[in-house]
């Protein structure tokens, strides 16, 4: 059926069209997407397939060693988890400024693993219960 | 036809990064990216280099050796 209606379809249609596939899948120019891109290439190659597949990545605090989860998102988004993964404490500290998801999170592992005592001296705690799996939105 | 030894500065935004190109052999093209680094960092943006897959390092002075520098503005508590 969209095969016939494809083969029906002017030129000019048919090529609309497929500049907005192209548009869509390959050439994302949103912040957002700019964003994701960037955080993609400063990620370690085990936080890149952590971030793909489960929407958040590990960091490990450069002066006590604690683990660290960053979710994607632009606010109460970092947790600090135990041994097994179960989120302990979070702690709320954004860069200034309006940024998209993938430029926060990824000042948020630079500021973790370069100076996270300096980080974590402005953050807000929360309690991580205070926030599900849900309230983190899907990002793509 | 883009140079293999430009280097970057890429600095985090509303729009989700700009980014500088210049080439490091050019000292005025060297010299205006030292002043950039200057002013950002002057008004509280952090800057930071990758040293390895994933790997990052922050840098208090500007490094005219840097391939990549990122800039991300100053962090508050949310």
């Amino acid at each position: 059926m969209i095969g016939a209606v494809w083969l029906r379809a002017p030129a000019r249609a048919r090529l609309h069209a497929l500049r907005e596939l192209y548009r869509r899948f390959f050439g994302e120019n949103t912040p957002d997407a700019r964003g994701r891109r960037l955080l993609a290439e400063w990620l370690s190659p085990a936080q890149r397939a952590q971030f793909e597949q489960h929407r958040y990545f590990d960091v490990i605090g450069c002066d006590t060693g604690r683990t660290y989860r960053i979710h994607y998102g632009t606010a109460a988004n970092v947790h600090e988890i135990d041994h097994n993964g179960r989120a302990t404490m979070g702690w709320c500290f954004v860069p200034s400024g309006f940024l998209v998801p993938g430029d926060v999170m990824l000042a948020q592992k630079i500021a973790l693993e370069t100076s996270e005592t300096a980080a974590l001296a402005l953050a807000n705690r929360f309690p991580p219960a205070t926030h599900t799996e849900h309230f983190y939105r899907r990002p793509f | 036809m883009r140079r293999l030894n430009m280097a970057t500065q890429i600095v985090m935004d509303r729009t989700g990064d700009t980014r500088h190109e210049f080439d490091p052999d050019n000292a005025e093209a060297l010299a205006r990216a030292e002043r950039r680094f200057r002013e950002l960092t002057g008004a509280g943006f952090t800057a930071a280099l990758r040293t390895g897959p994933g790997e990052v390092t922050q840098i208090r002075s500007f490094d005219p050796t840097a391939h990549e520098t990122l800039f991300y503005p100053r962090l508050v508590g949310g």
